[in-house]
This record gives structure tokens, sequence and C-alpha cells, in this order.
């Protein structure tokens, strides 16, 4: 089973590396890290902050960017181009086919965080700003905020078409990170249904703010490791549950 | 075969000229847009430009809302553009009507940009002339960041320099020089403000200890320019109190600076900072030198 769901996860990253969208995308990410170059001179004493904060954001926006358009057609394409049939005449299981898929996604969005990570790396080192080790786990997290994001893309891969599947992923990633304002929401409304669809959409959609340490780790303030390492578990319970429907969705499609 | 078929010439293809005919199309275009441009921003009228600044800036709360997990991004960004706003109207108008507010936004985005809150609080209070909202700022810095020394030190700075209340000064220096990596030289602050000197020497050295301590090269300036102020206040000030002494004494008001400095009320003539001179107005001490060329005080 391991060796059928690696071999799809190992077609999937040779796949999407050969899609000129990731090419772009991890491109312009090292450009507008490498810009904060042009903008130190005129950041007046703020450089540094600046040249971490644009570095951390690039990496995320761009990492957001490639889960969502290239996770988004990952399982459509398959049923699209009608390769599904091929491949599920052979012994793969619909299980291991989302799950390869998956996790070969997971796979390019590492590679992208590395090559973009180091491309971080070499601007902190060109801007003259001291590389801090607690910069990387900003990134290690960002790494866990997009295992949710994948699976959403990947669980709307399932069932809607690339375009829908990228706009739904994008709003759940937007809402996610707004989710905040649900429970103020809650807690300010008078109305018990008010409160209660509140709560009840702020503790089911995934709260991706868990995830952001950028803003403590530029700023030097102290990281909490037991928050650390409970949003840790909330990813990987949420990844699990998400794929967990995306089988179920896919094991019901008629092939 | 015929031999005609054979020897047939290849049809050319087209000429250099009409290759090159899209490249030139294109440029000219741009070039066109340039021009166009360049018409609308020299007919934009200032009404619209001062929409078109307040433009960038909604609230900071939506502002913050919109930006979801690239807050301390777009901070950077907005701390970029507020550079850009009083470097422009430092060089031009001298008029800052919107810095209070840029800097509010960029407070709220990120709020430990510490560098945020000292420089925009110093420009507030010297350039805007608006100490109570820098100090506004400063108060919704200290509440976010209870730890940091910078804050309360700017406040009590602003309190003793610009408010004169003294009090509240040396509480502020006594605060800010319990935090951690507080300067040391803040203790020296303290007993100043407690004995509510406020006299040009003090003012002088405070200017000096803050110009050393940062690295923000429009604050630098801004301190350069506030202690060539204090150097012409001070002259001033000197030569009025010869002229006060002259008419305690003489019962009448000096012919001139010149009558002081022969009478020995006057032992040398104040340097004037700005290249001008001091000239009486009846019995005030005036320069000749333009208020707009002064900067602020």
């Amino acid at each position: 089973m391991f060796n059928r769901i690696a071999g799809i996860a190992v077609n999937t990253f040779r796949e999407s590396v050969r899609d000129r969208v990731l090419a772009a995308l991890i491109i312009i990410a090292i450009v507008v890290m490498a810009s904060a170059k042009v903008i130190q001179p005129v950041a007046l004493g703020e450089a540094e902050k600046i040249v971490k904060d644009l570095g951390l954001s690039a990496i995320t926006l761009f990492c957001v960017l490639i889960a969502i358009l290239v996770g988004g057609r990952i399982v459509y394409r398959e049923v699209e181009k009608r390769t599904i049939y091929l491949l599920l005449s052979r012994p793969v299981r619909r299980t291991e086919f989302i799950i390869g898929k998956y996790l070969g996604m997971m796979l390019v969005l590492g590679v992208s965080l590395l090559i973009l990570t180091a491309g971080f790396y070499l601007v902190l080192v060109l801007t003259g700003v001291k590389p801090d080790s607690r910069l990387l786990l900003a990134v290690v997290m960002t790494g866990f905020e997009l295992a949710i994001l994948t699976a959403v893309a990947v669980l709307f891969s399932t069932f809607v078409t690339p375009i829908a599947s990228a706009v739904f992923t994008f709003l759940i990633y937007f809402i996610g990170h707004s989710t905040h304002l649900l429970k103020q929401l809650a807690a300010m409304s008078p109305v018990v249904a008010v409160k209660f669809i509140g709560l009840f959409l702020y503790y089911l959609l995934p709260n991706l703010n868990n995830f952001n340490l950028r803003g403590d780790v530029v700023h030097g303030a102290p990281l909490n490791p037991l928050a650390i390492v409970i949003s840790i578990a909330y990813a990987l319970v949420y990844t699990f549950t998400l794929l967990f429907i995306a089988v179920v969705i896919f094991n019901r499609r008629d092939f | 075969m015929n031999l005609t078929e054979i020897t047939r010439p290849v049809p050319r293809g087209p000429g250099w000229l009409v290759t090159l005919l899209p490249v030139v199309l294109v440029v000219w275009g741009f070039v066109g847009v340039y021009l166009l441009q360049l018409a609308f921003d020299s007919t934009a009228r200032p009404g619209e430009r001062l929409v078109q600044e307040l433009a960038y800036f909604p609230s900071g709360v939506a502002l913050r809302e919109m930006a979801i997990e690239y807050r301390e991004a777009m901070a950077d960004f907005i701390w970029l553009v507020a550079i850009d706003y009083y470097g422009r109207h430092e060089q031009t108008d001298r008029r800052y009507e919107w810095l209070g507010h840029i800097f509010e936004v960029l407070t709220t985005l990120d709020p430990r940009f510490i560098g945020a809150y000292h420089f925009g609080a110093i420009t507030l209070a010297w350039d805007a002339h608006q100490p109570v909202e820098a100090l506004r700022i400063l108060f919704s810095g200290m509440k976010a960041n209870p730890l940091n020394w910078q804050l309360p030190f700017d406040a009590g700075f602003i309190n003793y320099i610009l408010i004169g209340d003294y009090q509240s000064a040396a509480k502020l220096f006594q605060v800010a020089s319990k935090l951690p990596d507080a300067w040391p030289i803040i203790e020296r602050w303290v007993p100043y403000a407690t004995a509510r000197s406020g006299d040009f020497a003090t003012a002088r050295e405070m200017w000096k200890d803050l110009y050393y301590s940062t690295d923000n090269k429009k604050l630098k300036e801004l301190i350069v320019r506030q202690l060539k102020w204090l150097k012409l206040e001070e002259g001033r000030a000197k030569i009025q109190k010869a002229v006060d002494r002259f008419i305690e004494k003489e019962k009448r008001v000096p012919a001139g600076i010149q009558e002081l400095l022969e009478r020995g009320y006057l032992q040398e003539l104040p340097e004037e900072p700005y290249g001008g001179r001091y000239y009486l107005e009846g019995n005030q001490v005036r320069t000749t030198t333009p208020a707009s060329r002064r900067g602020s005080g």
C-alpha cells in the first residue's frame, strides 16, 4: 500500500514540478524578497524588520498561491484527462490515490518552502541582516498552515472544477484568518442563535492564525512552546479529517 | 520535372520593416500612455491630490482585517509611505495634516512597531505641532508594549520640552528607566525633570542624547534643526535679557544692539545660527531670518 501511495506522490510531484505556474510563482517570490535590498536605504533604520517581514510574508503568500492554484486541480486534472480510469483499473484504491495526491502536493510545497527559505536567507546575508534561527520556526509553522490549506484544495478538487476549487480554497483561507471576528460576534450578540452559529463556525472553520508566528519572531517576542505543539496537533487532526471527507466523496463518485 | 519549378525563386519573408513594426507600435503606445499620464498629473487639482493621499489610508481597523496574515508587511509598506509623505511635505509646504492618521493606521496594523511610534511621535510633536496627538499615539503604544522603555521616554521628553509638564515628565522618565534594557542616560534625566529646570542647556543635552540614540536619518535631521532653533532662541533670550536690564536701569529703550554692546549690557553678540542678524523692534529682539527658514520650535 505504501509503495502505491509513494508512487502516486512521486508522480504528482514530477507532474507539478513541470507546471509553469509553480516555476513562475517561485521566481516572483524570490524577486519580491530581493526587492528588500532596494527598500533598505529608504527604510530609516527599520530595514531589518522590513527585510524579515517581506521575506516571511513572500514565502507564505507564494506557497499559499501554489497550494491553491496547483493543489486545486491535481485530482480534477486526472478525471478531466481520463487518466483516472487507467489508474483505478490497476490495483490502486481510491483512498491511496487521494493520500498519494495529497502527499505529492505536500512534497511540492516542501521543496518550494526549502527553495524560498534558502532564497530568504541569501537575501538576509546580502542585506547584512543577522539570520535568526527563530525565523525558521515561522517557516515551519507556515508549512503546517499549508498542510491544512492543501487538504482543503484537494477536498474541493475531488468534486468541483479547478477554478471553483481555487475560489473556494481562497475563501476558506481568507475566512480562516478572520475567524476571531466570528468569536467576537458570538461574544457581542445578545441573540442566542447568532451566538451559537458564530461559535459553531469559529470551531468548524480552520483557525489559520494559529500558525502565524511571524510577528512574534520578527519583534523578538517570547514564544509559547505549548501553543506551538497544540497548533501542530490541530493541523494534523484537521488535515486527517479533511482528507477523510475527500476520500468519502471520491469513493462515492462514479467513474 | 519541369525546370521552371526547380528554379522558381523561394518566396521572400516579410521585410525587416514589417517585422519591426509591431515593436515600434508597442513602444509608441507606451510613449503615448506616458505622455497622457504626464498631462493628467499636471491637470489634477490640489484638492484631488489631497483626496488621493487620503485614499491610501482607510481606517486602521479595516485595513488590519483586510490584510489577514500580512499585517506586518502591510505596516512596512505604510511605513515607507509615511516616510515619503513626511519627506515630501518637509521639502515643500511643511504641513502634515495626515501624519497623525498615517501613524495611527500604521501602529494599528503592527502595534509592536516601536520605530513607528518613536518617529511618528517626534515628528508629530515638533513638525506637525501636535504634541497631544503625539502623546496619544505613545500612550497607546505603551499599552501594547508595556515592557518597552522607548515609549515612556519619548512621552516624558515631549512633556518636558514642549508641554512643560515637568511632573509628568519626571514620572515617565522614572517608568522608562526601570524597564528592561533601558538606556542608562535616562536616569540622569529624572532629576532634570524633577528640578523643573526647562533651560536651554538641559534641552540641548537632551536633544543631543536623542541624536546619538537613533539611526533614523530623518529624525537626526529634525534634531539638528531643533538644535539650531534652540541656539537662535538662546541668543535671542540673552539679548532680550540685556534689553530688559537696560530699560530697567536707563529708563529708555536702547537705540540698537550695538548700544547694548558699547554700554556693557551685552558682553558679546550671540551668533545667529541661520546666518541672519538680530535687531531690535521697540523693546523686542527679532531676527532677519524669516520664520519659514527657521524650521519648527
